[in-house]
This record gives C-alpha cells, sequence and structure tokens, in this order.
C-alpha cells in the first residue's frame, strides 16, 4: 500500500509525471459520451449493447446523452437515406469537438444492400467515419470491439498537436503509449491499421 | 370470383359500365373506364357497402399503352368482402379521379401513388409527395427510372452548400471525401 502513496512514503505531497497528451487522450477515450443515432434494426443492436447484458459501462461509454451537444461519439446504426443525410450532419455539426464517428452495421458503412435512389452510399459521403463495423446488424460485441479500436486510436492522438495546428493530429508510431503500464499496453500491430495509415504503407514498405 | 359479392356489385353498378376481369387470387376484379371512377366508386361505397378504401396503388406496364393501371381495394365489413377496381391510364399526364372525398383516407395513397408514379388525382386537395423531399423531381416507381437514382445526393449537396455558405465554412471541408454518387 505505502509504495503507491507518495504522501505515506516521503511525508510530502506527491506528484505525477506524464504527457499532456497521453493524460488527456486517457481521460477521453475512457470517458466517450455516444449519441445513439438509430435509424433502423441496428438501433436494437446498440441497445443491447448498452442495457446490462452487454454493458457498455466498463468501457466508460453508457452514457447515452440523446442530445449531439453533450456527446462525443456520433454512432450511425442503420440505413442512412439520403433525406435523414441531412439531419445526420446537423447532429454532427452540432456535437462540440474532439468527436469521432463509428458507422455501425453494412447499411451505414457502404449502403449495405440498398442499392437504391434513396439510401446514402455509405455514411463517409457525408462525415468524417473512424471505425466501420461489419454486419447486418452487427452483434453487441462487435460494436464493442469497435468502441475499444476507437480507444486505440484515441491514444493515438495527439491533443496538443491539433490545438496548437501543428500537422498531423495523429502522432507519430509509439509516442502516444510511452507511459502506459506495461501490461496495459496497446499492442502496436499494423495488423489494426487501417491500409492507408502511414504506418502500415511504411510497414509494408519495409516488409518488401 | 365470389358470386354473391359480385351480385351486389353488379346491383350497386347497374346502369354503369364495368368489365369483369379475371383475377389469379380470385378476388373481384373490375375493370372501369377513366372518366367513370368516381361514380362508380361513389355507388360501390354507398350502395355496395364498402365501407373502407384499403389501398390506392399503380402499375407501370413501361412497353404497352396505355401505359398506367391505378388499382383500388376496397373493403366491405359488413358484408366481410372485397373487391378490386382497375383503371388503365395514359402514359403522358396520367390523371384520374380522386376518391378521398368518399374515403378520407385513401389521401396517403394516392399522395404516395403521386409521388411514386407521377398520377394526379383531380380533387386531392393536398398533392404534396408523401415520402421524397418536395423539390426531388422524379417519380421513382417509374419503369423508366434507374433503381440507383438520377444523382441522388444532389438535394442533400444543394442543402449542405447552402450551410456552409450560412456558418462561413469553406465549400468542401478538406477531411471529407467527394461525394461517389
Amino acid at each position: 500500500m505505502g509504495t503507491l502513496n507518495p504522501v505515506e512514503e516521503t511525508g510530502q505531497s506527491g506528484f505525477f509525471a506524464t504527457r499532456a497528451d497521453f493524460l488527456v487522450n486517457w481521460g477521453r477515450k475512457n470517458s466517450l459520451w455516444p449519441m445513439p443515432l438509430g435509424l433502423s434494426c441496428c438501433g436494437i443492436e446498440l441497445m443491447a449493447m448498452i442495457g446490462p447484458k452487454f454493458d457498455l459501462a466498463r468501457f466508460g461509454a453508457e452514457a447515452a446523452r440523446f442530445t449531439p451537444r453533450q456527446c462525443d461519439l456520433l454512432i450511425v446504426a442503420g440505413t442512412l437515406t439520403w433525406k435523414m443525410a441531412q439531419a445526420c450532419r446537423q447532429i454532427y455539426d452540432q456535437m462540440p469537438d474532439p468527436k469521432w464517428v463509428i458507422a455501425m452495421g453494412v447499411c451505414s458503412s457502404s449502403g449495405g444492400m440498398y442499392d437504391s435512389y434513396a439510401v446514402c452510399q455509405g455514411v463517409d459521403s457525408i462525415l468524417p467515419v473512424d471505425v466501420y463495423v461489419p454486419g447486418c446488424p452487427p452483434r453487441p460485441d462487435a460494436v464493442i470491439d469497435a468502441i475499444l479500436k476507437l480507444q486505440k486510436k484515441i491514444a493515438r492522438e495527439s491533443p496538443t498537436g491539433r490545438l496548437a495546428g501543428t500537422g498531423e493530429a495523429i502522432v507519430d508510431e509509439g509516442t502516444g503509449v510511452l507511459h502506459m503500464p506495461p501490461n496495459r499496453a496497446v499492442e502496436r500491430s499494423t495488423l489494426d491499421l487501417h491500409p492507408h495509415d502511414p504506418r502500415a504503407r511504411r510497414a509494408a514498405r519495409e516488409s518488401k | 370470383m365470389s358470386a354473391t359479392t359480385l351480385e351486389r356489385v353488379r346491383r350497386a353498378l347497374a346502369g354503369l359500365e364495368f368489365e369483369e376481369l379475371a383475377a389469379r387470387d380470385g378476388m373481384p376484379t373490375l375493370g372501369l373506364a377513366p372518366e367513370d371512377v368516381h361514380a362508380a366508386m361513389e355507388r360501390l361505397a354507398h350502395a355496395g357497402r364498402f365501407s373502407t378504401c384499403i389501398l390506392v396503388t399503380a402499375v407501370d406496364h413501361l412497353p404497352d399503352e396505355p401505359r398506367f393501371e391505378v388499382v383500388w381495394q376496397l373493403l366491405s365489413v359488413a358484408e366481410n368482402d372485397r373487391v378490386r377496381v382497375k383503371c388503365r391510364l395514359p402514359g403522358d399526364e396520367p390523371r384520374v379521379a380522386s376518391v378521398s372525398d368518399l374515403w378520407p383516407g385513401a389521401r396517403f395513397s394516392e399522395r404516395e401513388c403521386w409521388d411514386m408514379f407521377g398520377i394526379r388525382f383531380d380533387g386531392l386537395a393536398d398533392h404534396r409527395r408523401l415520402l421524397m423531399p418536395e423539390e426531388y423531381g422524379h417519380h421513382p416507381l417509374r419503369k423508366d427510372f434507374p433503381h440507383q437514382g438520377i444523382d441522388p445526393g444532389r438535394l442533400y449537396r444543394e442543402w449542405d452548400r447552402a450551410r456552409r455558405a450560412q456558418q462561413g465554412f469553406p465549400a468542401q471541408h478538406p477531411d471529407e471525401l467527394q461525394p461517389q454518387r
């Protein structure tokens, strides 16, 4: 016990050194507030995910607010029609920065089976999307996996760089996990990266 | 074809010209000329005791002329039977009488039929589209409409440009991809 408490050990108030990027990211990724935009059957799986059985509270993302002004994670769950696209974009615009988007299910990822005049062929034609979840509808486990992937992604961001407006919002390899305890370290597998991610391209170049 | 239903329909429509059509499901089916539709429907509603208009829809027989076939299905709750009424309309400017004065619930079906097939209903007070946006400009269930649509994101992009101009954003946000279709 004592080893964890610098006040007990030294008799002085302790301090704790870390990087601002890490601390901010740690706070952000473990308290995502989702804005559920349930547009069709995926909305039912979303409800199951937030409910007690799958218990999203384990990952700190159960505080669904139903108002975009208090949320930082937009989950587009279901078929986005062009008529709904305006409302969806307005919801995204009303969310405060920083904000992330999960496209849940094939309909919101690509239009899915609705290759139709009325359906937007993927929310990425109107919003920047962070994580795509396949499935029709995806099981709650799959969406929880997407939230874990998003947490990894947030851990690699550089909030101070974003504030200063310098260069990329995503920091270079490794720096975002510098002070993580070893047993919780994020595996930096290139398999987890999007193929367009510069690090994935670099790894592909090096493996040749 | 149910004989008793047909008897009632014949009695109700005595003096009007109509055609008895064969239907694969056995439902009594009538064919009417466009100008007779409203008079015949009024008789079916009152003398025929068909108290409910179940649906108003249309079929597009594209290469054929007359091109459109409007279909009404009526239900008599008192007699527990149904009748189907059909009417063929020409391909350019299809119009037919509205039955929304007899069955007010038919307004929604007629608005949908206008939206999807572009068939005008004379006497329908409110001719807004039911499903598509008002400025959409096409009738998507017509057979000559491509199923992937004609520039389906057009209205969204117009709205988005206006919104960006109003909020002082550049016309296209650098993070975003160009709409694909």
